[in-house]
């Protein structure tokens, strides 16, 4: 036991409702990215309202909700972007 | 970028607008998702070199607050011919504004929002092997 984290990252207005950019999370091995939302979007619920525009990311690459993540991944919500 | 065998280098230069859905724009704040956006600019680089018959790319986007007339981002493509360097780099800025994880928030007199922007699409994953100079800017302020 113990030691099991994902490096959780939030960005533009997620960022703002949930009042951190990075957070240690305690994982599950193996656990979908799509858990880890939900656990934000239970302590914030204004985040949920957000969840159909947001595209997940692990280890820097775009993913699907159902992708597991593994302790040590860098796991991040991103709002639609707006470079340029 | 120049080099001997390159006929045309076209530019695009992304500047600050004073205005945003017919309110007037006081300034922008940018902030990016800093190591995958450079990687996705990357990939950028690597996907045109292999759409298009270039030569060389650059692409930069600053971020922090920038005011109104600033360069927001830049992209240079230089090739042999016109024609593969304007459509380069045409795809690239486009492709950029729709994957790249950088976020713009807009400043008014009565208030501020971020950008409506772009979902991602999930498959627009790549691979990594750099093959430009893409960076992020950061001013002090």
């Amino acid at each position: 036991m113990g030691g099991m984290t994902a490096k959780v990252l939030f960005f533009g207005r997620l960022r703002e409702i949930v009042g951190c950019s990075e957070e240690l999370y305690d994982l599950t091995d193996g656990a979908p990215i799509g858990g880890i939302f939900a656990y934000y979007a239970e302590r914030c619920p204004r985040l949920a309202e957000f969840r159909s525009s947001v595209v997940p990311s692990r280890n820097r690459e775009f993913v699907d909700w159902e992708t597991p993540v593994h302790s040590g991944d860098e796991v991040a919500f991103l709002p639609p972007v707006s470079g340029g | 970028m120049r080099a001997g065998e390159d006929g045309a280098i076209v530019t695009f230069d992304g500047c600050v607008r004073n205005h945003s859905h017919g309110r007037s724009t006081l300034y922008l704040e940018y902030e990016a998702y800093e190591s995958m956006a450079l990687e996705k600019m990357r990939e950028i680089g690597k996907q045109l070199h292999a759409q298009f018959a270039i030569d060389r790319v650059a692409m930069v986007h600053r971020l922090g607050r920038l005011e109104i007339g600033e360069t927001s981002v830049f992209i240079a493509v230089s090739a042999a011919h016109r024609g593969a360097a304007f459509e380069a780099c045409r795809w690239a800025i486009d492709t950029l504004k729709s994957t790249v994880p950088i976020w713009k928030k807009e400043f008014f007199a009565d208030g501020a929002v971020w950008a409506e922007g772009a979902i991602p699409a999930a498959s627009a994953a790549g691979t990594e092997a750099p093959s430009g100079a893409a960076s992020l800017g950061k001013r002090a302020s």
